[in-house]
């Protein structure tokens, strides 16, 4: 990782290979010597992680000093000369390769890396031409773990994967068997098959960890990259669709320096194959559109789309419903009536650099992978404090969680209550405020969320001494009927108290579309819905009136959670209308649709950039340079907070719509390569309290949408709320989108 | 080299060296007798009898130096290069072909086109493999560069079809597994040369 997060920034000044070189003090050799252009060979090094030293490829002569230095652990000093290049460097270098080739078998022509293979590249850049030692070879098959499969004879023993799996994932899957030559890489959670591996399989540098699905399906070099950014979650990561003949065969992205969860990189097949133009179904779409009165959709759209919506509605007055933008959007704009801004001040960087970390109303290992990575990272590389608040707990978060705290659901408002008199108490307030927290009955509140007050106690003690906070806000909040007033507790952290606060957009683009659209609360007259239930429907799903494409099928933008434009690129080809031929038709004027791009409100905070001018890359050390970051917009700030109202707690049966998190939307539904079985997931205590038992069929209503599953008992879970996957309905998945805890009947079915 | 001699086209001054040929015949009569003594030598029967003896040999001693094309064919040089082979092991007579791809990437052409999966004894496995003959232009770049031997060209030359973009399946050009044993190594760019044996060079396996 950089280690741009040293406060004190003290230049210091070295020579590298003859070339004047300026650093930061606390930087690596190789950091310095990789921002000047100087190449060091490495076989070990992550870019992304602490050093992991294990390959001692990197060594490097400083003069005055005996033997050689591991230039990526090694701290660059002052005033030193280095050389990368001599004669018994590359020796070292050369037998190290030698002895990395002891028994690798050369099967090359049969390896899934051959072509993007680290020990080859080297291999060949040392002149290594024969195997010159060799050892008993232990009996060692080839091991399928599911999503990825590992073959311990090809393993060069980096420890990468290792490395990323506890820094980087946090699954803390994989494990290092010590044993001199038969060492090997242990999987611990093979039951579980978990996708978050892909990661690991991402930064193997041999073959040794490979896609199952992937493997021996196409050679590196057949395949074509299209650059793209994944549409599944807000994090809208960093990708390649590897593409062959019109297919996705597998998603790459760089791996150096960033990272993507298992949904991104194993859920690609989700594009609307085989589509052709339909003019029957085009005229009546148009048809359609100059009947309705409401135009309902979800927010997985491109900030391009949304602005066809906008400028449709200003054409022709349409309703604009998007409930979890909408949603998103009164949230984020009672949240900068206190901070005086139109954005949150944080992003997944900051996040991943903070001492102390509060989650607050999202399962978010689950809701948003990107986010619980970067907390790992906060917590592995700071041993940051980790405090989660829910109402459920999440065994998948547990090594990182310092605390638990458990609330009520449906007492979100009271508990941003106490959060706010908690961490603001030494900080001075303007007076309103102050009297408003003032006047919080605490003991009150306590009781009603039920979290204890020296709960509170021990989470303010824990952030005593500490600089660097970190808030993250899960979508629990956005839909809660106070959904305002906890905007503005929460903003007093991030005004008064410098938190770095992550809102974690609901979906895709929800950040985007919030900025983009103005959005209405109701439906008027005929409804279009686009990839949602209406009474002419769009859809991306190819079960709609007329065939859009999907998101690996279209150009556009995505507005991430870190605030920033990215572009992404048609990864498969599409044969029908888009959303475009319709607006034009309509009388807008646009050749494509990423004419749009430059259109994008500049009050926003947009830029007038042109789509293919937008960059898509990260530089040698890593900083990131895709598209651009939205530039916070003066807002108008009124600090009023208002009372906290009388909480209205669940009762009965209660389940919270939460997918598995291989899953996000019916587009991750639809790729056969994730974890798609869709139970109502609940502990034995549940199952107690429903009169359910495992295995029964039950049925129940959320929003009108009739839900009818098998019910599991899920070990890992306590408590009373159960877990209801929402991914696979289709085009109803949108309709769901009030708050996420609801209480329902639960009949059983066929018993 | 200079271009002089080319340039100078005076022939009159050039050193040509004439044939001692005879006079030509100038009489009636003279013309008669050169005539009469071309037409009557004894290498005329000579040349009867090589033709007789030939004749001979073709219809009775099984000696017939004429081919029956296209029913019979001249054997063809190994290093010829035409429609390609599907080589098998001899042992096993499973396909040589391990799948990697070389082929496919070496084509300049863009001929070659395959794929491959992960079958059920864990090892890549040709699910298809198709020779676009109508682009091919036998370079021998895919049996040079083929770490097998498995795709070499094989002695068919005649490559006329009906359509000209004639697409040749694996199946095709495998050798059919009950002629296994009239496989022929393949002897042309890219075998493995006559005293291959001398130049390997062992890898330490002490076990």
């Amino acid at each position: 990782m950089s280690s741009a997060r040293n406060i004190t920034a003290k230049t210091i000044n070295l020579t590298i290979d003859g070339k004047a070189c300026t650093g930061v003090f606390g930087q690596t050799i190789l950091e310095i010597a990789r921002e000047n252009d100087i190449y060091i060979p490495t076989m070990c090094y992550l870019t992304k992680v602490l050093p992991i030293a294990s390959c001692r490829m990197c060594v490097v002569d400083v003069e005055g000093v005996d033997g050689m230095i591991l230039s990526c652990q090694e701290k660059a000093t002052d005033g030193a000369v280095i050389h990368t290049q001599n004669a018994e460097l590359y020796k070292e270098r050369q037998n190290i390769m030698k002895l990395y080739n002891v028994n690798h078998p050369l099967e090359c022509g049969v390896c899934d890396k051959s072509g993007e293979c680290d020990l080859q590249n080297k291999t060949m850049e040392f002149g290594v031409s024969g195997q010159n030692f060799t050892t008993k070879e232990p009996s060692r098959p080839v091991q399928n773990w599911g999503h990825i499969s590992y073959d311990p004879a090809l393993c060069i023993m980096c420890e990468k994967c290792v490395r990323v799996s506890t820094e980087i994932t946090g699954d803390e899957a994989l494990k290092v068997k010590f044993g001199g030559y038969s060492s090997t890489i242990l999987n611990v959670k093979q039951d579980q098959n978990l996708s978050s591996l892909g990661e690991a399989a991402a930064v193997c540098p041999v073959g040794a960890l490979v896609s199952s699905d992937f493997k021996y399906s196409a050679n590196a070099w057949e395949l074509n990259q299209i650059p793209a950014s994944c549409t599944h979650c807000s994090s809208a990561c960093q990708l390649n669709y590897e593409v062959k003949g019109d297919k996705v065969y597998r998603v790459t992205n760089n791996a150096e320096h960033a990272s993507l969860c298992g949904a991104g990189r194993f859920g690609f097949n989700f594009a609307n194959e085989n589509v052709i133009k339909n003019k029957e179904a085009f005229t009546s779409a148009l048809k359609a559109f100059n009947d309705a009165g409401t135009i309902n959709f979800s927010s997985n759209i491109s900030n391009e789309e949304a602005l066809i919506l906008q400028k449709l509605k200003e054409l022709k007055g349409y309703k604009l419903v998007s409930k979890e933008a909408k949603d998103y959007q009164s949230f984020l704009k009672a949240y900068s009536e206190v901070t005086g801004s139109t954005l949150y001040n944080g992003n997944l960087k900051a996040l991943s650099q903070s001492r102390a970390v509060i989650v607050m109303g999202s399962r978010i290992n689950d809701d948003n992978p990107m986010v619980k990575y970067h907390i790992n990272m906060a917590s592995k590389w700071h041993r940051a404090r980790v405090a989660y608040m829910h109402s459920l707990e999440d065994s998948s978060m547990q090594n990182i969680v310092t605390q638990f705290i458990k609330y009520e659901a449906g007492s979100e408002e009271g508990v941003a209550a106490l959060l706010a008199d908690t961490l603001l108490k030494d900080i001075e307030l303007p007076k309103g405020i102050q009297t408003a927290l003032d006047n919080l009955d605490i003991g009150n509140l306590s009781a009603e969320t039920n979290i204890g007050e020296e709960e509170l106690e021990a989470l303010a003690k824990s952030l005593l001494k500490k600089s660097g906070f970190s808030l993250v806000v899960g979508a629990d909040v956005y839909a809660h009927p106070r959904a305002a007033n906890i905007a503005k507790l929460l903003g007093l952290l991030e005004h008064f108290a410098g938190f770095n606060v992550v809102l974690v957009p609901p979906t895709t683009n929800a950040l985007g579309v919030s900025l983009i659209c103005e959005l209405d609360d109701e439906l008027e007259g005929s409804t279009i819905g686009y990839n949602v239930q209406g009474d002419f429907t769009l859809s991306a799903f190819g079960e709609g009136d007329l065939d859009m494409p999907a998101m690996n099928q279209q150009e556009g933008t995505l507005t991430s959670i870190d605030k920033r434009v990215v572009p992404t690129n048609v990864a498969i080809s599409y044969g029908g209308y888009v959303l475009n031929d319709i607006a034009n038709a309509l009388g807008l004027n646009a050749e494509y649709t990423i004419n749009y791009t430059e259109q994008l409100p500049l009050d926003k905070g947009f830029e007038a950039t042109k789509f293919d001018a937008l960059p898509n890359y990260f530089d040698a050390i890593g900083n990131e340079n895709r598209g651009y970051l939205l530039r916070a917009q003066k807002a108008s700030a009124n600090r009023k907070i208002e009372e906290v109202e009388e909480l209205s707690g669940l009762d009965g049966v209660v389940v919270y719509n939460c997918n598995h998190m291989d899953q996000f939307t019916p587009f991750t539904a639809q790729c056969e390569t994730l974890k798609r079985d869709a139970y109502l997931l609940g502990s034995g205590q549940f199952a107690t309290a429903a009169k359910v038992t495992d295995g029964d069929t039950v049925c129940y209503t959320i929003d009108g949408v009739k839900f009818e599953r098998v019910f599991k008992i899920d070990t890992s879970l306590k408590g009373t709320i159960a877990l209801n996957p929402t991914f696979d309905m289709g085009l109803s998945s949108a309709l769901l989108s009030s708050y996420r805890f609801s209480q329902v009947d639960l009949e059983r079915v066929g018993s | 080299m200079s271009l002089e001699q080319f340039k100078n086209r005076n022939v009159g001054t050039q050193n040509y060296k004439k044939l001692d040929l005879e006079h030509s015949p100038t009489c009636g009569w003279c013309q008669f007798k050169q005539v009469v003594s071309r037409t009557f030598k004894p290498e005329l029967f000579v040349g009867l009898w090589v033709t007789l003896r030939e004749m001979g040999n073709a219809l009775f001693r099984g000696k017939m130096h004429t081919t029956q094309y296209p029913f019979e064919k001249l054997p063809i040089s190994p290093r010829y290069r035409a429609i390609h082979d599907m080589l098998r092991l001899l042992e096993s007579g499973h396909y040589r072909c391990i799948g990697c791809g070389l082929c496919e990437k070496i084509c300049i052409s863009n001929c070659i086109s395959m794929d491959t999966r992960y079958d059920e004894n864990q090892r890549k496995e040709v699910s298809e493999y198709t020779i676009n003959f109508g682009r091919c232009i036998f370079c021998g770049y895919c049996a040079e560069v083929c770490p097998e031997l498995a795709i070499v060209h094989g002695p068919r030359y005649e490559t006329a079809s009906e359509q000209r973009a004639s697409f040749s399946l694996f199946e095709d050009m495998l050798t059919p597994i009950d002629k296994l044993n009239l496989q022929q190594e393949y002897d042309g760019f890219g075998a493995i040369s006559s005293n291959a044996d001398e130049n390997i060079k062992k890898t330490p396996l002490a076990y």
